[in-house]
């Protein structure tokens, strides 16, 4: 008995060892009003390894890195009903400022779905610090090159047309094809959507099966090298840099009058107080200028989109309105 | 007219594809696809409505001997469910470690285990152990409770 | 072509390298042994410790993280009854009841060594026609999924040496455990009366640990006095020529057949496991020997999952598209390596392809020189006294619920269906059927329904595409012939019976 606990020990040890070296030391006091007095807490409102956890693990491991705040910062996983759980979660953390979230789109969409009680409105925007635009696109062989085409065969006849992307209806990646598609004259009670969330949408088109693709650039970018997938429009107000992104058009210089941003920022649970916002909006600021979150962004393909707190509410707003109307048009609301 | 097990269990899935059905028919219809959100389950409703009803009549008994657990075993399988749920209940208020300890020592010291030594150092070594791990190495949170770390 | 896998296994036998594939193999075994940490949460908890390494040096430690995680796994089946994964369910089916039977080492060891086979097979196969495969890989649409999870669901009967009926009862009720949450065909919530915590679905670790482990911790409970001599034994790790003999036909058609079903993205590794279980024990000369701890019954799973997840390796690196939870988050570390795949990567970065597969061979190699000799330490579990070990295992259970859901209602509802399992024993209701279906059930709805958006409500669909059509009259076949089987045969023997 004693052994096998000496030999668990010692490579508990051993594992405990190399996973402290990868820890940084913390130091250094920070002038303002408000200052965290322990760990902050991160929430990604989703399981290990998607957008959201990707966001809020590299953003404390900046933090750390650089020196920014100097309190530990951890990243919980709050998974379930597309962010509800989390935002459950924080919700009952009112007036605890070390408790923040990230969140994007869905923050909208899942409530207006009838999905969640909570609404971005019951919590407080703190910062938003990167976009992420939305991607149409067809296999290369299809017989569309550019949204136009595209949206007069749809017009003609929607029921030949299966679109697919990888949430419900209501959600993202059919709510942003839908935008455009609306500015462009379709029917948008008529659009075939198909949606595969294990992972066969980019197959489905590969293969013909679906037609058109609903998804993020990145997505698309090694398939359209590689001469697989031909991208129609993207989302953003302008073209996008980058050495494949800059050959896409966007919608809007297409005659498509749409435009939708995949944003992402941290929020914080209701009631904070102005002192709590504004350190906040200063260290994530610094973030956001920091070599290492430049790297991280590069690395990833997103977009600097800094907004403090006042400029992201009135952002929030005229966000939420606009995809009421989507949302109530198609008949989905609650 | 209940008196095999069979017919029993099959009165109750019966009641469960019955529920299941009425819970189905319920669902809000959405009118952009072929096959609505509603038709699998109806269709998964009447197949074990259908099973269940098969079942009734069915002969194949469990062959195998039923062997019937003592009261007394059944007493001690109802506290160590008991144990688990104070444990789940009290997990998030008095944070992992503190709740994981009391209830491997009192769960191991219940089920007959009388080494208190042994019994007091694993239950405080194993909490801990999987507590480091997954906070430090694994960066994955567990409730901290009134601990301070 | 050659020359590229030479310079990995060049980085990969530096000194470095082997010691960073042997830190990932120890840590993954360590983080796959429990319940509920698997190869994905292995690896994602590994991408931000990566960042910044030197590309090939993470890759090994990855491959190391991923193999070892994969083990740790199939130990925790053996030894517990505690599935970590999805694709490990089948091997709990033989090892457990072996490990009973004090012959945990063995089973640990042919464990091992069906996993190093089925890696090693699929890996040359993976280096030698992954860009062929590759088209293989997309070929598969809504109306060929559908057919698939069918086939993969037909299993049920073959399940039911006991009691048809009650195996398909079992199987509905996975079915429609599988419908709760959001529809994502409609967006509709269904059955889940308000609770945010059932918007996505129960888990399938919810299930799968309720059903087998905790339902077997009643068990554990009621014979903590009988001196269950036999499981404190942990038996020669040694296998005799007649074990290899045995192992080596399933050995090598799952490694194979396993690598295909990988190949496409979906399911994969389930379906495979679940199919070696059941094929191995139709092409067996003594069938009734599969769930009371037979060697092929063992080997086969085994060898199929590892042989699946290699065979996932194909869409990711010839088309870059993840096929599985792990190499989805295999896509996320490699770009936080800064390599992103796509089907260029073979072209624009051979040392990154044939790093990949190097680090794999070595993995592989690494995990079977460690784990033999540690069999003895993992199986000394079993000596931990039995009130002592009951409590350990149920809050490990818990814990790796809490791990992936982080929420106390998932809890409540693991100790739900650890009720349900062990009522389910009491009256010889099969659990593997319900949780077969449950993991099929959802992809196939939605399968289903996807094929039927696109053909707009046409079941045409279904018999236009060859690969479907096939696939459905296999379905069929293996659904009909066990039962037409198991009628004559219950005639002839009315006592010959099997637990699952």
């Amino acid at each position: 008995m004693k052994k096998q606990f000496g030999f668990i020990f010692l490579i508990l040890t051993m594992v405990l060892v190399t996973a402290c070296s990868s820890d940084s030391a913390s130091s250094g006091g920070e002038d303002g009003k408000w200052k965290p007095e322990k760990s902050i807490e991160i929430v990604a409102p989703s399981g290990a390894g998607g957008g959201w956890d990707t966001t809020a693990r590299m953003a404390a491991k900046v933090f750390e890195e650089e020196k920014i705040i100097d309190q530990d910062i951890g990243v919980v996983n709050k998974p379930g009903g597309g962010g509800a759980v989390g935002w459950a979660y924080i919700h009952a953390k009112k007036g605890n400022p070390h408790h923040l979230f990230v969140n994007s789109p869905p923050m909208i969409l899942v409530p207006l779905n009838g999905q969640s009680e909570y609404d971005y409105e019951d919590f407080t925007p703190l910062v938003n610090m990167i976009a992420d635009y939305g991607a149409i696109a067809v296999a290369a062989d299809a017989k569309w090159d550019n949204l136009k085409e595209l949206f007069e065969d749809m017009k003609k006849d929607p029921s030949s047309i299966t679109v697919i992307g990888a949430s419900s209806p209501g959600s993202m990646d059919h709510i942003q094809f839908v935008k455009v598609a609306k500015a462009a004259g379709v029917d948008i009670k008529k659009i075939k959507y198909v949606s595969d969330q294990d992972g066969g949408a980019l197959t489905a088109v590969l293969n013909g099966s679906a037609d058109v693709y609903s998804t993020g650039v990145a997505e698309t970018v090694e398939q359209v090298k590689a001469g697989k997938l031909k991208v129609l429009g993207v989302t953003s107000e302008e073209r996008l840099e980058g050495e494949v992104l800059s050959d896409y058009p966007t919608a809007k210089e297409q005659g498509i009058d749409a435009t939708f941003v995949n944003w992402r920022g941290f929020f914080g649970p209701p009631d904070m107080s102005e002192a709590e916002i504004k350190f906040y909006e200063k260290k994530f600021k610094e973030l956001s200028e920091s070599e290492g979150w430049a790297e991280i962004r590069d690395k990833f393909g997103w977009t600097e989109m800094y907004m403090d707190s006042e400029q992201y509410k009135e952002f929030l707003a005229k966000e939420k309105e606009e995809l009421k109307k989507l949302i109530d048009e198609l008949g989905l609301g609650k | 007219m209940l008196n095999t097990l069979n017919k029993k269990m099959s009165l109750f899935l019966m009641i469960v594809s019955i529920v299941y059905l009425i819970a189905s028919f319920r669902l809000p219809a959405y009118t952009y696809v072929p096959v609505d959100a509603d038709v699998v389950p109806i269709s998964l409703g009447f197949i074990l409505l259908t099973l269940s009803i098969a079942l009734f009549f069915s002969k194949e008994e469990g062959t195998g001997q039923q062997k019937a657990i003592p009261k007394k075993e059944v007493m001690v399988i109802l506290a160590v469910l008991g144990f688990v749920l104070l444990y789940i209940f009290l997990l998030e208020i008095l944070g992992f470690i503190v709740a994981t300890a009391l209830f491997i020592f009192f769960c191991s010291w219940f089920l007959g285990y009388k080494k208190f030594i042994t019994n007091v150092i694993v239950a405080l070594a194993i909490p801990l152990f999987i507590y480091l791990l997954f906070s430090n190495f694994l960066k994955i949170t567990l409730p901290e409770g009134m601990l301070p770390f | 072509m050659f020359e590229g896998i030479w310079t990995g296994f060049q980085v990969a036998f530096s000194a470095q390298g082997l010691l960073f594939v042997f830190i990932g193999a120890i840590v993954g075994t360590l983080i796959g042994m429990i319940p509920g940490l698997g190869p994905i949460t292995a690896i994602a908890v590994m991408i931000p410790i990566t960042y910044g390494m030197d590309p090939a040096m993470a890759l090994l430690l990855m491959a190391g993280v991923y193999y070892g995680a994969a083990y740790g796994g199939a130990a925790s089946s053996i030894l517990l009854n505690a599935p970590g994964e999805s694709m490990s369910v089948p091997t709990t089916f033989d090892g457990y009841p072996m490990a009973k039977q004090g012959k945990a080492g063995k089973a640990l060891a042919v464990a091992a060594i069906a996993s190093f086979v089925g890696g090693t097979i699929s890996v040359i196969l993976l280096t030698f026609f992954a860009p062929a495969l590759a088209k293989v890989a997309v070929s598969f649409g809504p109306p060929e999924y559908f057919a698939l999870m069918l086939m993969g669901l037909t299993a049920v009967a073959s399940f039911s040496d006991d009691s048809t009926i009650k195996s398909l009862i079992s199987a509905t009720v996975g079915l429609m455990l599988a419908t709760i949450g959001i529809d994502s065909q409609t967006g509709t919530m269904r059955y889940t009366f308000g609770n945010p915590n059932l918007l996505e679905g129960i888990d399938f670790l919810v299930i799968a640990l309720g059903l087998f482990a905790l339902a077997e911790v009643c068990s554990l409970i009621l014979e903590r006095k009988e001196k269950a001599a036999n499981m404190n034994k942990i038996g020669s790790l040694r296998l005799t020529k007649e074990d290899y003999r045995e192992m080596a036909g399933p050995m090598g058609r799952q490694s194979v057949l396993g690598f295909l079903i990988g190949v496409l993205p979906g399911a994969g590794g389930t379906i495979a496991s679940f199919l070696a279980y059941i094929s191995e024990k139709k092409l067996a000369k003594k069938p009734e020997e599969f769930g009371k701890g037979s060697v092929r019954g063992l080997a086969a799973p085994e060898a199929a999952n590892n042989g699946s997840s290699s065979g996932a390796f194909v869409p990711l690196l010839g088309l870059g598209i993840p096929g599985s939870g792990t190499t989805a988050v295999m896509l996320g570390a490699l770009i936080v390596l800064g390599i992103q795949p796509g089907p260029l990567l073979m072209s624009d970065h051979p040392d990154v392809f044939w790093g990949v597969i190097a680090s794999m061979y070595i993995g592989n190699i690494i995990l079977l020189i460690l784990n033999l000799p540690l069999i003895p330490l993992f199986a000394k579990i079993l000596r931990v006294p039995r009130p002592l070990l009951t409590s350990l295992v149920i809050i490990f259970c818990l814990i790796g619920v809490y791990a992936i859901s982080f929420s106390t209602f998932d809890l409540y509802l693991l100790v739900a269906f650890g009720i349900l399992g062990f009522l389910m024993a009491l009256v010889k209701f099969p659990p593997a059927p319900l949780l077969l279906a449950f993991i099929l059930g959802g992809m196939m709805e939605q399968s289903l329904r996807q094929a039927l958006t696109i053909s707009n409500g046409s079941f045409s669909i279904f018999v236009e595409s060859p690969i479907a059509l096939s696939l459905l009259a296999v379905a069929l076949l293996s659904f009909i012939v066990p039962i037409l089987k198991n009628r004559k045969k219950k005639k002839y023997d009315v006592d010959n019976q099997m637990e699952i």
